[in-house]
């Protein structure tokens, strides 16, 4: 029985959940606005949207996290209102949020009853096998005596979902689930998702990512600008079109590769290794990446691809190997001999490491600038000016708080400064996490018009999709290691995932 | 109805005064209350406490010359605060830097000519401060060490410092001729800050606001000033672009506690006269934390919240030789505390605003 089968013939009744004209503005900024949402029993509806199109508000709203300034919402055809989580929870609505609500100190069956009204004083007995049994009816596996601090992110997030089904949800909402699992875990967790449906309970799952729609949802509704713009059946749209609708135009996101045959080695790296005493050590990278090139660094988070990143862009000091740039070895001198060398470094972490968050746009722009003792503001901020306009960042002006822009925007921002010091050698980290469709176009079409001019690119990402789409060689992070590398068009990708998850051993 | 916190779209400018002023308004009704429950009119002690301040020649000249010290200070916590370095050390280097300054000058003694020598001395409190803060600003700069700890505990080693060269010692800082109670060694005449127009005002008054602007312009126009923005804001942020971490935490720790040092030399060479331990441990250090708070640690908004603050603790201590009397002299610190924590706490408002929630959509 096909997904779309299965909702039919479930469907009798009431649908699960319904809100109406819901409305809701946020000191005059309007984020949801006559919205209508049906949700049937035993569905899995994805809820599509660009970054502010209202869709976690939304999910919010019925969730009971905020009230709604206006609209009624149907649970099971009855009207309710919700004050609270927690009325959303006696309602049988509960949200897994992107970032997770888990005490760290506590047990992972800890953290299932926690905030439970129906626990008394003292834990029961069988906390741990109720624990347990639940997790293995969704083949969600979990220790329940495991501390939530010795978790990873994916994990955690199976603890979330375990503590909402011990809540006994009919509706189980979950916000950007994927932006934090590898592509195994991702297909674990659509696995767990379809086999809380077949019970008859309901998924809606917030995304942006249309490949994730496509392949777990029956239905999906389309927002965009704090309004719904379409409720569809998955089986009868497709990607091309969803994208359409949920940006409002036509979106180019099919893969950009090397035109031309790569050129001479602008960056090498000769065995560089890191053996810090409190981080991920490095051992014997070596790396060669020539004009004209884009190559992929992929790899789970933590497995050595940030120190790599920083020792790159001469923030760390590797404790062997060296790092040329055009030639000019720059191993071990510093942040801004490498940027004279010519690189530039966009981290993962922009706000807070590649922007400084409490700054404007202008001093920002002047970061990594060579700077006389004293400095004028005037040029600074027209010039400012003039890079908001190229690269077409949101802001009230030059003086803006970088803090106060979208995550598209502060993008925009850290790439502006970074490409435009005329680097030849880049080194970007997870340049589209987090952004939407636009801002995904807007990022890989300028790295791909640098690999186009000539520039050197490492591309270290976790997301596959974003490395297929841009990358001419793929290699693997496990451990400090690089363990596998490929050119993208002979790349398999069962391969990959078991490099990834460390089952290939690229010897001593 | 329920009262609710939303975050404003915008903030418009005039927030960052009105919001205070609403907040020092609270906090004198708080005082008013106090004051009402003790038998007084608040009132009239109010109206009494703004003419001692403010309306006399001599209310004035007493406002200034207590906020002195308090613009020296506020900006050594100013200088620090703001870029997330917690020197709560302003107290202990202002001993350091008085003790410095009356020691160069009593060993210089009329030796160098008016302004020379007054330059020197000041120049002596500034290193005095400065070194008092070293120890925790190599701590910190090169391992890490939380310097609201080290900066604190050297506190108590200046006063007892101060202490034991005019208590516990015959050293040259003590006047050999006081022979009842001891007392620091007056300094010669020509180490003295020239004290403005017949007033008792002396130059420290200009050299704090000239601080002032300097401190201004240094962050705002200079590269280190740039690169401390970096840091207070984003110690990552600072590294990635390739900013000498420690090298900034040096740099600033020192110039706070120099900033600090230049008040214990303005006390001593302007107002004492002498090294005087009682004179110098009464908390300026402490109040100048109050002040830049205050002033959200802005080296302008300084100046004018010294003086405010300044003139009321003047006024706390004139209460008390009002006619009818027994106003206790420590309403004027009740209401310092009154005022910083009301304006701590409106800082909420100028980012969020209070919405009444219509009862219609409670109970629906």
């Amino acid at each position: 029985m096909s997904a779309t089968d299965r909702s039919r013939v479930l469907e009798g009744g009431n649908p699960a959940l319904e809100g109406h004209h819901l409305g809701k503005a946020f000191a005059g900024v309007i984020a949801n606005a006559d919205v209508d949402f049906t949700l049937q029993r035993g569905e899995i509806h994805a809820l599509l949207g660009e970054n502010g199109a209202g869709k976690s508000t939304l999910g919010a709203i019925l969730t009971g996290l905020y009230q709604p300034d206006e609209g009624t919402i149907l649970v099971a055809g009855r009207p309710v209102w919700l004050r609270s989580p927690r009325d959303g929870l006696a309602h049988r609505l509960g949200m897994v949020h992107q970032h997770f609500h888990l005490v760290e100190a506590f047990s992972v069956a800890e953290n299932v009853v926690l905030g439970d009204p129906r626990q008394g004083p003292f834990f029961s007995r069988h906390l741990h096998g109720m624990v347990a049994s639940l997790g293995e009816r969704y083949k969600l596996t979990v220790d329940p005596r495991a501390r939530v601090a010795d978790l990873s992110l994916g994990e955690r997030q199976r603890v979330e979902i375990v503590k909402m089904l011990y809540r006994n949800v009919d509706v189980l909402f979950l916000d950007e689930p994927t932006a934090v699992l590898t592509p195994p875990e991702v297909a674990s967790l659509f696995g767990i998702l379809r086999a809380i449906a077949a019970e008859g309970r309901s998924v809606v799952l917030i995304t942006h990512k249309l490949g994730e729609v496509m392949a777990v949802a029956d239905r999906v509704t389309v927002m965009r600008d704090a309004r719904v713009v379409a409720s569809v059946d998955t089986k009868d749209t497709d990607p091309t079109s969803l994208a359409r609708l949920m940006v409002g135009r036509d979106v180019d996101l099919a893969p950009r590769h090397g035109a031309t045959g790569p050129g001479r080695r602008v960056l090498v790296a000769e065995d560089l290794c890191l053996d810090g005493r409190h981080e991920r050590h490095v051992e014997h990278v070596d790396l060669v990446v020539r004009a004209g090139e884009i190559v992929g660094v992929a790899g789970v988070a933590g497995n050595g691809q940030l120190q790599l990143a920083e020792m790159l862009a001469g923030i760390r000091q590797p404790s062997a190997g060296r790092i040329l740039v055009n030639g000019v070895d720059i191993t071990g001198a510093g942040p801004r001999a490498a940027r004279a060398a010519g690189l530039g470094y966009v981290p993962e972490d922009r706000l807070g490491t590649g922007l400084a968050p409490g700054l404007s746009i202008a001093d920002n722009l002047q970061l990594t600038a060579e700077r006389p003792l004293v400095a004028g503001g005037r040029r600074a901020e027209s010039e400012a000016t003039a890079m908001i306009a190229r690269f077409g960042v949101k802001a009230r002006g030059p003086r803006e708080i970088v803090r106060r822009l979208s995550g598209g925007n502060v993008q925009r921002v850290l790439l502006a400064r970074e490409l435009s010091a005329g680097a030849q050698v880049l080194v970007v980290a997870s340049p589209t996490r987090g952004l939407d469709v636009s801002g995904i176009e807007f990022v890989r079409r300028l790295l791909d018009e640098h690999r186009r001019a000539g520039a050197a690119i490492v591309l270290i990402s976790e997301d596959l999709d974003e490395i297929f789409g841009l990358a001419d060689r793929i290699v693997v992070m496990y451990a400090g290691r690089l363990v596998l590398e490929t050119s993208v068009a002979s790349c398999d990708v069962t391969e990959l995932g078991l490099a990834m998850a460390g089952a290939v051993d690229a010897g001593p | 109805m329920r009262l609710d916190l939303e975050r404003r779209a915008a903030q418009p400018p005039h927030l960052y005064v009105s919001v205070p002023l609403v907040a020092v308004g609270a906090a004198l009704a708080f005082g008013a209350l106090f004051l009402w429950a003790n038998g007084f009119d608040p009132v009239l002690i109010y109206v009494e406490m703004a003419r001692a301040s403010f309306a006399t020649r001599y209310g004035i000249e007493d406002s200034l010359i207590s906020a002195t010290p308090l613009i020296f200070t506020g900006l050594a916590a100013a200088m620090a605060f703001r870029f997330r370095l917690y020197n709560v050390g302003a107290e202990g280097q202002l001993i350091a830097g008085a003790i410095c300054c009356a020691g160069v000058a009593l060993a210089i003694g009329e030796a160098l000519p008016g302004a020379l020598g007054v330059a020197v001395i000041l120049a002596a409190g500034l290193v005095g401060g400065a070194v008092w803060a070293a120890v925790p600003a190599v701590a910190r700069a090169r391992f890490g060490t939380s310097e609201i700890i080290t900066t604190l505990l050297l506190n108590y080693v200046a006063v007892l410092l101060a202490r034991y060269l005019i208590f516990g010692s015959k050293s040259m800082w003590r006047d050999p001729l006081a022979t009842n109670f001891p007392q620091g060694r007056a300094l010669p005449r020509m180490s003295g800050l020239p004290e403005l127009g017949g007033t008792q005002i002396h130059l420290g008054l200009l050299i704090g606001i000239a601080c002032a602007l300097l401190m201004f312009a240094l962050v705002r126009w200079t590269r280190p000033g740039f690169d401390a923005r970096v840091f207070g804001d984003s110690p990552a942020a600072a590294r990635y672009a390739g900013i000498n971490v420690a090298g900034v935490v040096l740099c600033l720790l020192l110039l706070s506690g120099g900033i600090a040092g230049l008040a214990g030399a303005s006390e001593v060479s302007g107002r004492a006269h002498r090294l005087d331990p009682a004179g110098l441990a009464v908390g300026f250090g402490y109040t100048g934390i109050i002040v830049a708070a205050l002033a959200r640690y802005h080296p302008l908004g300084v100046v004018p919240i010294a003086i405010f603050v300044g003139a009321l603790s003047n006024a706390g201590t004139t209460l008390q030789s009002l006619p009818g009397g027994a106003v206790p002299s420590a309403i004027g610190t009740v209401l310092q505390g009154a005022i910083l924590i009301c304006v701590l706490a409106s800082e909420i408002h100028v980012t969020y605003r209070l919405r009444w929630r219509p009862a219609a959509l409670l109970s629906q």
